[in-house]
């Protein structure tokens, strides 16, 4: 509650920032700012009714940042904090994106303890190997892409070496996805054989907070004359609730995963490949209706510069579900399981002008396999360094109600963000 | 004594060497890239960068550049960490020149804890809203272009440079005034195909800096959509044994505060 009193007193602390110190000299102090931050203004809403959620908006955020760095000894403390009113979930809500000591210990080895947002592999919003927590409630509804990432409490151990480097990742406590629970977005139910939007929202039951039940992440890593190589492992539980209780509570079954990444230049562009392969590890042969199965999944992609200010970036994503002849077998409803190979195709354009004050981008996923599409438009101006505007929209659609892009089609939204950066 | 008529003989030499003309266009051009990329064997300096568009709107950049030479007139390490505006606080870029194929080059987004890598083929176009471009952080390879002794002045030698690949670059020529004495390039012209000059580089300001004529004030100017980007140059210091490993993908999310800081001489 106390960050919400951040919100009355920032536009008086930014205005009361000279924004022209070029005429300044120099002072002799460190050039980094104290403090930073910014506040934002979103709105959005549905293009269609959705019969299953009583709001037309799917965005109505009032939101303030704190963002400042304090540096005692050799280490580096940061933190990141928002505060915001949210029309459409819960009011005031208030979130530490960052609250973190970073320190080197030794030559060779740096730690990170606390809560912080971590990202790592080579796909462009598409996750194989990258098993931390995720806002897709966020994501889908036209926050900044930076809310796609959510915190999460850990440890984080970095060590350099000449021949690898590898990063360790121990999360206490798990952290699931912002997943789909019927408050902005209604989503398919198999059991119901349609959308639904439970009230209270769904809630999935999550591992037990004792030791042994949290998340293990490794990377190890090289870059080879450019050529930047990766392995991963990873020991916890599938980030989304696709598992069921004894009870038939939604919850998230126990995960292994084991990948591996490559990404390069390649004629005058990028190419990247990822693959990654998931063991349920409560159902390794496939044959527990309640628990999803193993998949193998894998992704290549290529991004250039199609002309000046012009890029493009191509993405073909594999989803393979192993076992599929005991998951049809021992499924209750085979028609709504998800096909044995999910293909999914990806396209970022971005355009550029006026030296980035104008940026167009529109990304599409696109699935032949289920016959569904995602559509994400956006345009931001940047009026200043303190002023800028993104608009955008999440458009979905698809032939089968099931899948995962169709179960969105009434969440089909625009948005509007104005932001003040201080 | 001996000393002293050492130091007188290489005196002589050196202004010899001045005063004669140097009449081969790839020699001034490799000293003119020596002198403006590679003094010292390394160097970090603090940047801040006015960006004025057409209506005289202004927009702020600040950052500190460290740099490490792999080997002298050869392959380069550069890191550059943001600290204002908020917005690119904690961005930090990181490049790796090469002479015998493209950069690599990476973009840390903090906000994402993401490291992202930029394509080979996107090094023309805008540095953070500047108007200058990322390939102008790290230098143009001589080598892609040929170049041509068009004028020899009191001042300057003025020479034309035309791209091998004119496919790779917007520009069709450009013309550098390089100091006959320091071989800094003072002013670049940048001509498109129509023959139109529509962007220019000049050097406003230029200081001795632990024995290296060093560019402290420059600016960009774009001829065509109008408005200019002022660079200044301040805290810079040159031989300060940086490590190869600042320049990884570790000083990315760990900026390496112990070169990056202002040193207390």
């Amino acid at each position: 509650m106390r960050l919400w009193l951040l919100v009355l007193l920032l536009p008086g602390l930014a205005l009361a920032r000279d924004d022209d110190l070029w005429d300044d000299e120099w002072e002799d102090e460190e050039a980094g700012l104290p403090f930073a931050g910014f506040l934002e203004a979103g709105v959005g809403f549905r293009l269609q009714d959705d019969p299953l959620i009583d709001k037309d908006l799917t965005l109505g955020d009032l939101r303030a940042r704190l963002e400042a760095e304090w540096t005692p000894g050799r280490s580096t403390v940061s933190l990141k904090a928002d505060a915001w009113y949210d029309d459409i979930e819960t009011g005031i809500e208030a979130e530490v994106r960052d609250l973190s000591v970073a320190f080197r210990a030794g030559d060779n080895v740096d730690v990170k303890i606390g809560r912080q947002v971590q990202t790592w592999g080579t796909g462009d919003l598409v996750f194989l190997n990258d098993l931390f927590p995720k806002d897709f409630v966020s994501f889908f509804s036209g926050r900044d892409d930076e809310y796609l990432k959510a915190p999460g409490n850990s440890i984080r151990l970095s060590r350099f070496g000449s021949a690898f480097n590898f990063d360790l990742v121990w999360s206490p406590v798990f952290d699931p996805d912002i997943y789909l629970d019927g408050n902005r977005f209604s989503f398919f139910s198999p059991v119901a054989g349609g959308n639904v939007a439970p009230s209270p929202p769904l809630s999935a039951v999550e591992p037990d907070e004792g030791i042994g039940n949290g998340e293990i992440a490794l990377r190890v890593f090289r870059n080879i004359e450019g050529n930047e190589y990766a392995a991963y492992a990873y020991y916890g539980y599938f980030k989304q609730p696709t598992a069921l209780t004894a009870s038939f509570e939604p919850t998230f079954a126990p995960l292994a995963a084991f990948g591996a990444s490559l990404r390069r230049p390649m004629g005058s562009g990028l190419f990247n490949a990822e693959v990654v392969y998931y063991s349920s590890r409560d159902d390794t042969d496939g044959t527990d209706p309640l628990l999803p199965n193993d998949q193998f999944r894998a992704l290549a992609g290529y991004e250039w510069e199609a002309l000046p200010n012009f890029t493009v970036g191509l993405q073909y994503y594999l989803e393979a579900t192993l076992d599929y002849d005991e998951l049809e077998a021992n499924s209750p409803n085979p028609s709504f399981e998800p096909d044995q190979y999910r293909h999914l195709l990806t396209n970022r354009l971005t355009y550029r002008a006026a030296r980035d004050r104008h940026t167009f981008s529109l990304f599409t996923f696109y699935s032949p396999s289920d016959s569904d599409y995602y559509l994400r438009p956006a345009y931001t101006y940047r009026h200043s360094d303190q002023w800028s505007l993104t608009a955008g929209g999440n458009l979905f659609g698809g032939d089968e109600p099931q899948t995962f892009f169709s179960q969105l089609s009434d969440a089909t939204n625009i948005y509007l963000r104005v932001r003040f950066n201080y | 004594m001996k000393r002293a008529f050492i130091l007188a003989a290489s005196l002589l030499l050196m202004a010899n060497a001045i005063a004669s003309d140097m009449t081969d266009a790839d020699a001034i051009v490799e000293r003119s890239n020596l002198a403006s990329y590679y003094a010292g064997a390394d160097g970090r300096s603090e940047v801040r960068m006015l960006i004025a568009d057409a209506q005289g709107r202004k927009q702020r950049r600040q950052f500190t550049v460290l740099r490490r030479d792999v080997e002298e007139g050869g392959g380069q390490q550069f890191l550059v960490v943001f600290s204002q505006p908020s917005d690119v606080r904690n961005t930090v870029f990181l490049v790796h020149k090469h002479l015998d194929r493209d950069d690599d080059r990476w973009l840390y987004l903090p906000g994402l804890d993401l490291v992202k890598r930029i394509s080979a083929g996107d090094k023309r176009t805008s540095f953070v809203g500047a108007h200058y471009f990322y390939e102008d952080v790290s230098g143009r390879r001589p080598s892609e272009d040929s170049h041509e002794l068009v004028e020899t002045t009191d001042e300057y030698y003025v020479l034309k440079h035309v791209p091998l690949d004119p496919s790779s670059v917007e520009f069709a020529s450009y013309t550098t005034w390089i100091d006959r004495n320091t071989f800094l390039p003072m002013k670049i012209e940048y001509v498109n195909d129509a023959g139109k000059l529509y962007r220019s580089v000049e050097v406003l300001q230029v200081e001795d800096i632990d024995g290296h004529s060093t560019v402290t004030r420059s600016r960009v100017s774009d001829h065509i959509g109008g408005g200019q980007t002022d660079m200044q140059f301040r805290f810079i210091a040159y031989d300060l044994g940086l490590p190869d490993d600042v320049f990884t993908e570790r000083s990315l999310r760990s900026p390496p505060r112990t070169w990056l800081e202002r040193s207390s001489d």
